[in-house]
Order: structure tokens, then sequence, then C-alpha cells
């Protein structure tokens, strides 16, 4: 019998395979007896076959980018096509302080390039000390009170670190090796003296290709090398200036810690300082105050995300011509971008041809300034083809809110608190991960349901309800049209009947925050009529009597989309509302016609842990209470029948129409409302 | 037609490898020979030599290390009689007896077994189990 079953990757299935042909092709017997001779040849053969197997697959995953897994050969890999990974980033905070010189001759006071002060870890056992530095020397003049006054001064987290090189070209094989890991390349500055003893200094800067690289072009490379570490790379005197021979390199860099020093804002000095006289000054310095807590550290660029990234960047061959290559370009010119989403705006309604529209998400707040964004734009315009216009334009998020009722078996749990804990932290955990906080990311119904079920053995079943949310940004006391577009289909539970039908409560399809608008005393929301034909709709503005008696009080103040789930206002001046978040806001919120809501365009949807509920209801049947269900607690999986969001606020007036008046009158009541729209000759006009 | 399957009886390789003059192949141990050296085998492996087969094998190597007394001449019988009865199916183990020789720091361990499977008289098995490094 030939030995057939050669494909095995597992030491036993190696060791059958070689026992059956033994039992085949040979007179021995003895191979299925631990203690003999014979066995400890064939586990000797199997052990040689598995290690030599593994090291195939191992050899052969590594080979290919999308299969390898060891970072030194991720970058390899990655460097062959041109790309380098990012690297790790420094916090940096913005500090101030000021010394006291009076005693001193010195008219300026420089602050040396290293640390300069040091603080605390913020994490819960504020056991780690961050030292933060600056890259080159600060000097500021003393002024007529004997202070000099370092003010807002940029200083970063790590370590302040010099490494000096002399070129020796008799050695082909040298290389130029920056032996530290954790590096900032951003803060990496390299200076070539001809000599060691010369005072001339020549300035090198980095560059990431070869375009405007020129033979004089003062310019050096790097690459990442094992263990996080960077290697020099030097023009050939064709690409670049190339160096002779005794040519001194003196490379700076901040080797840095990365995220765990954000968020620190105690600081204390531990600098060096000299006056213009060549004193050291080690007295005098105040109390280091800090504008911000520090921001901006950063890990190193993930394998996933080299993987990821470095095919993009080859295929765009820094050009921007489809929507993905500037998906692939702005993490690399702007590296603090968490996730980017691009569209042509011929996709847009209406089109908006020759433009191309781009949402950033970055790491460090919500949205990005306007700053940031002009120069984003200016740095984009070298990529992209010409007569297309890139725009970045502002995130717009789109929250799902989750309302669920957990059953839990008694028997299983200590209380209901023990599990409504595991749950709430579950769902933050999912909140947090990247299945959603990203453009192009869905929220996958029955993937939640069953982190739900899975947080804990106790846990029976759950019902969930889905809502999705869109602030809007009130603009107030001027009048402003408003459009919201949630890019999903909202779901009508409400055909157009009033919102106490048969006596119960059903609610509109959509539900607001409270907000006030002028003509109309008291605070108002939003409510919805639809159509015969359920896809489209009318908005009006209604008050609460109680939390389940809404009054009308104004008629056709925007149209609904159902189908293509947007929301459009028709001017209206608006002049407070109930939620301020930085900025005044009114949350409207719909259930969505599918479970699955995703986050279309340049929609950045993330799960809104603060608005998820939570209900633990005891499983009578399951924990044995009430076996026969009698007494079985439902709940209903077709949402809340609340009017408004939050707490209801109940303002009536006289003269406000019931729900259940005619249409005549409510059409009456809206032209006051619309007289000021037509007065208004430049209404703002916002789009969310 | 039915497979006739005939006994070959016990049959392993020899570990000396030295080659037979007569057929010029590897010298081969048959039947109470070869169980005789699969006991030995099995004695001196200690648990996780074998690849993959973490619980083959005795901890008598260690026990050797152990303070030369007739405790320790029990628990190197009780390991022996574990790893035989456990893995070396081919025997019925009818004693183990491990004595120790104060005079030459070593014990003198007696095997007596009978095999399953082809005709043949009791065996004995002796050897004297010194702590080498």
């Amino acid at each position: 019998m030939p030995l057939v079953n050669f494909s095995n990757l597992d030491f036993y299935g190696i060791r059958e395979s070689i026992k059956d042909y033994l039992r085949a092709n040979s007179n021995f017997t003895d191979y299925d007896f631990e203690g003999s001779n014979l066995s400890t040849i064939v586990d000797a053969l199997a052990y040689n076959t598995y290690i030599t197997s593994y090291n195939a697959n191992m050899v052969t995953n590594e080979v290919f980018i999308d299969s390898a897994t060891l970072r030194e050969n991720v970058v390899s890999l990655a460097r062959n096509i041109g790309y380098v990974p990012r690297s790790r980033k420094a916090s940096t905070s913005n500090i101030s302080f000021t010394v006291d010189v009076s005693n001193t001759t010195a008219v300026t006071v420089t602050l040396k390039a290293g640390a300069v002060v040091t603080s605390r870890s913020t994490g819960v056992n504020k056991t780690q000390n961050f030292i933060f530095s600056i890259p080159n020397d600060i000097t500021v003049p003393v002024d007529s009170f004997g202070r000099a006054n370092f003010n807002e001064i940029k200083v970063y987290e790590g370590t302040y670190i010099t490494q000096t090189f002399t070129v020796d070209t008799e050695n082909p094989n040298q290389k130029f090796i920056l032996p530290n890991s954790g590096i900032d390349t951003d803060l990496l500055s390299v200076i070539v003296k001809n000599t060691k003893e010369s005072t001339v200094e020549r300035k090198f800067d980095l560059f990431d290709s070869l375009f405007k690289v020129t033979a004089s072009t003062r310019s050096y490379f790097i690459q990442e090398i094992g263990q996080e570490r960077y290697e020099l790379l030097f023009g050939d005197g064709v690409f670049g200036v190339k160096l002779e021979n005794k040519n001194y390199i003196e490379a700076s860099y901040i080797t840095t810690s990365g995220a765990v020093a954000n968020n620190i804002t105690n600081f204390t000095f531990i600098g060096n300082m000299v006056g213009n006289n060549g004193n050291a000054i080690s007295q005098g310095v105040s109390i280091v105050t800090a504008e911000m807590k520090s921001k901006g550290g950063k890990p190193i660029e993930s394998v996933e995300s080299v993987k990821k990234y470095a095919p993009q960047i080859y295929a765009s061959q820094n050009r921007a011509v489809t929507a993905a290559d500037y998906e692939g370009l702005i993490p690399q010119i702007y590296p603090e971008a968490e996730s980017v989403s691009a569209f042509g705006g011929e996709d847009l309604t209406p089109p908006q041809f020759g433009k191309v529209f781009i949402s950033i998400k970055p790491y460090n707040g919500v949205y990005l300034s306007s700053a940031i964004k002009r120069n984003l734009q200016f740095q984009i315009k070298n990529y992209s083809v010409a007569g297309i216009r890139p725009e970045i334009i502002d995130l717009k998020y789109l929250y799902v809110e989750a309302n669920c009722d957990v059953y839990y078996n008694t028997n299983l749990a200590p209380s209901p608190s023990y599990v409504n804990n595991i749950v709430t932290q579950n769902i933050a955990s999912y909140s947090d991960s990247s299945a959603l906080n990203q453009f192009g990311a869905r929220f996958k119904y029955s993937q939640f349901q069953q982190i739900i079920d899975q947080s804990n053995e106790s846990i029976t079943s759950n019902i969930t309800n889905i809502d999705m949310r869109r602030d809007m940004v009130a603009k107030l006391n001027q009048f402003a049209e408003y459009e919201l577009c949630y890019g999903n289909r909202f779901y009508v539970k409400n055909h157009g009947h009033s919102a106490v039908f048969s006596g119960n409560l059903v609610g509109y399809n959509i539900r607001s925050s409270g907000f006030t608008v002028s003509g109309i005393s008291g605070t108002v929301y939003l409510g919805d009529k639809p159509n015969m034909d359920l896809e489209k709709g009318k908005l009006f503005l209604f008050k609460l009597n109680s939390p389940s008696e809404p009054i009308i009080v104004k008629q056709n103040i925007g149209t609904i989309n159902y189908i293509t789930g947007e929301i459009r206002l028709n001017p209206i001046n608006i002049i407070s509302t109930t939620i301020n978040r930085d900025s005044p806001l009114v949350e409207i919120s719909a259930q969505p016609y599918s479970n699955d809501v995703i986050g279309l365009q340049d929609l950045y949807l993330q799960l809104d842990v603060n608005n998820t509920t939570v209900n633990v209801i005891v499983d009578n049947i399951a924990s044995g209470n009430d076996i026969s269900g009698t007494n079985y607690i439902v709940s209903s999986s077709y949402g809340s029948n609340r009017l408004v969001r939050g707490i209801p606020i109940t303002t009536v007036d006289a003269g406000v129409i019931s729900e259940t008046s005619s249409i005549a009158s409510s059409v009456r009541q809206s032209t006051p409302l619309g007289r000021a729209i037509v007065s208004t000759t430049n209404s703002a006009r916002s789009s969310y | 037609m039915p497979v006739q399957r005939v006994s070959k009886g016990f049959l392993d390789v020899s570990a000396s490898f030295k080659v037979n003059p007569i057929n010029s192949d590897v010298i081969v141990t048959r039947n109470e020979n070869a169980i005789a050296r699969a006991i030995r085998n099995l004695v001196f492996t200690l648990p996780g030599e074998k690849p993959f087969q973490p619980l083959v094998g005795s901890n008598v190597s260690n026990l050797l290390f152990e303070n030369l007394d007739r405790i320790t001449a029990s628990s190197i019988q009780s390991e022996i009689e574990d790893t035989l009865n456990n893995f070396e199916p081919r025997i019925s183990l009818t004693t183990v007896e491990v004595v120790p020789n104060f005079d030459s720091n070593e014990f003198n361990c007696t095997i007596t077994y009978d095999i399953i499977g082809i005709d043949v008289l009791p065996q004995q098995l002796s050897f004297a189990l010194q702590p080498t490094r």
C-alpha cells in the first residue's frame, strides 16, 4: 500500500499514516505498542513530518500579505509596494509656565531640547510616569519684571534621543538603523555634517516618494524593520544627495509610549534652561499649567491596518481617482483619521457632478476644525484628478438606540442588577467595536441579540426594539430649513389615525425632543401623518396636554419620506431646545423598517449606549415559578408607544387645535408660520 | 474470499541498529525479547518525552534521586506497576519487586509477568536501577 495520505497536518494523523504504511508493507508488528523501539522511530518520523509541515505552512502564509501574521513580514511585504506603516504617535499637550530670573543678568532664557515636564498616568493604578519633551530649543525674552514666559509650548510625550552615525563608504553594507522602538517619525529630524567636527549643518527632509526628488535634494527615506524600529535611507546621487565618506549624521527623535499617555493634565517641570550668558537656570520656575489634556497619542499602525491600506495605496498609485482612492490616501495624509468615507457627488440627490465628498471621523473629537479641513483639502488637491473638486464635509451621526427586555432564569443569577450589569457591559463593548464605528457599518440585529443572549447563562431570551436617531442642530432665532437623512426606511406603524386610537395610545411614527418656536408658547414636538400611499407624509407640531394626550398646534410644517428615510422641515424659527450638548439639539428618532440599520454614504453609525435601556424581566417559565405560563410577562416586539423623547413637558394654553380638529382649521392655523417664511429673504438652510 | 490473518508474533527493530550479517537487514527482536525491551523503555521514559503523548512513561528516573529507602522503593514499584498496566497491553503483570541495595546505592528491580497472545513461560525481568545523570 503506498503512503497516500500525506496532507495530514496534525501529529496523530501523520503517525497513523505511518502506522498504516507499516501495517501493509512490513513484517514489523510492534508499532502499536508505546514501549517498543519501533514506536519511538514512528514518533520521531511523525514529529519530524509535523514540524516540517508546520514550517511549510507558516512559510507559505508569510509569503503573502493577505495571510502573513508576523509584523516583520507584513511590513516587509508592504515595503515591496512602497508602503511605510504609520509610526507610533506621541501624545501632545500645550503647557505654560514662567521663570523668574530677576536675580540674574539674563535677557533671554532658552529651554533646551529634551525632557521638559513629567507626569503620572491617569489610569486606574497611576503607576506609570511619562516624560514630555520638546524636539528643539525654545528661547524667550525676559520681560521688564524679570520673568521669562513660556506660553503654550507644545510638548511631546516621550524621551528625546539623538543618534549619530559616521558614513563609511568602504563598508558596502553600512546601515543607519535607529536602535529604539516606539519612534514618532513625524518628530524625526536628520542633520548631516561634513565631518564630526564640522560646524556647517545640512538639514535633510523626509520623503515618501521619488516625486520632486532630484540629485541635489537633501532627502532621506525611512523603512520599518524588525521590532518596530526604523532604518534611514539616503540618496544615491541621482535621487537625493549622496553621502560622502566621514559625513556625520545626527538623527534626533522622540520615543513615545503612544496612546497610554493621553488625558494627562498635571505636570511637573524637569527641563533644562540656560540664560543667554550661558549660565544654567534651575530656580524660579512657576507651576506648570496645561491648556488641555494631553491627546493625540496613538499606537503604531496595526498589522490589520497595514494589510488593508498597503494594497489600497498601491492601487491608487498616489492618484485619487475612485472614491476608494480617497479612503486609502487620507489616512496617509492625515493620520488622525479614524475612519474615512468618500463618495462621488453624482450619487447624491440631486447630483452634484464634479465633486467628491469626503467625511472624516478623527480619533479625538467628533468633527474636524475648519483649519484642518482647509489644509486637508489643499493637500488632497495634489492627488486628485484635474476638474474634480474634493470637499470635506462634516460628519453625520446616525445613532442606533436599543430597548432590550431581557428574560432571565432566577435560579442561575444572583440578582436582576447582576444580569443588567453584564448585559450593559457587553452592549458597551459592542458599541466600541469596529463593527459599528465606521462608515459603511451595519448594525446587525441578530448579532446584537446574540450578544445579549450569550452575556450570561441565566439569560433565556430577549425582546429588543431598535430606534434610529439623528440630532438636528437648531439655528436659534432665525428661520431655517432643515433636512435630515437617515439612509434607512422608516417603519410606518401609525397609518394616519390619531395618536390615541380606540382608547389605546399608539403614538406617531417619529418622536422628537422638545423645542420652542416663535409664535407658539410652550414646548412643542414633531409628529407625522402619512399619506394614503404610506410612502410620504406631512409633519406637524404638537403640544402635550398630558404625556398621552397630544394637541396639534401647527399643521404642514414639513414633509417626511418613509421610503428614503428623509425628514424636511419648512423654514421654521426655533427659539430654544430642551437638549443642549455644546449646541442646541432636537433629537428625532424613528423605528427602522429593517432592524439591520446601515450607515449609508457619509452617515457614521454609532450605538448610543446612553439611550439604550436594558430591562431585566424574570422568565417565570424557565425559573419554574409558573410552568404553565399563566403569569408570563409579555414584552412588545413593536416598539414604544411614547409620543415624545425624554421627559414629556405638558404645556397647554387656549386656542390650540385639537388633534381631531378639521383640516380646514389646521391649514388656517399654519398660515402665520408660512407668512413668516415669505417675509424672510435670507433664511438659512441646514442639511444634516 | 475472506482475508486470512496469520499471527506474526511480536516483532520489533533492535535499538542497536546493527546489521544482521546473514540477511544484511537490521537486527530484529522477537516476542519475549521485544517485550522485555519495551518494558525497559517504558520504565525509563519520563512522562512528556514522547511527543504529544504526555502520559506515556514513568517517573522512575526521578524517583532514583530520592532517598534510598523502602519508601522510595515502594513508590518505584507502584510507578512501574501503573506504567506497565497502562501502556503495555501484551503482558499480564504478576509481581513487581523493588529492593533497595544500600551497599551499591541502587534498587534491584524484578518484574514477573505473563505474555498474552503467545505460548511462552512466565517471564522474569531483572535490572538494577541506579541514579545516573
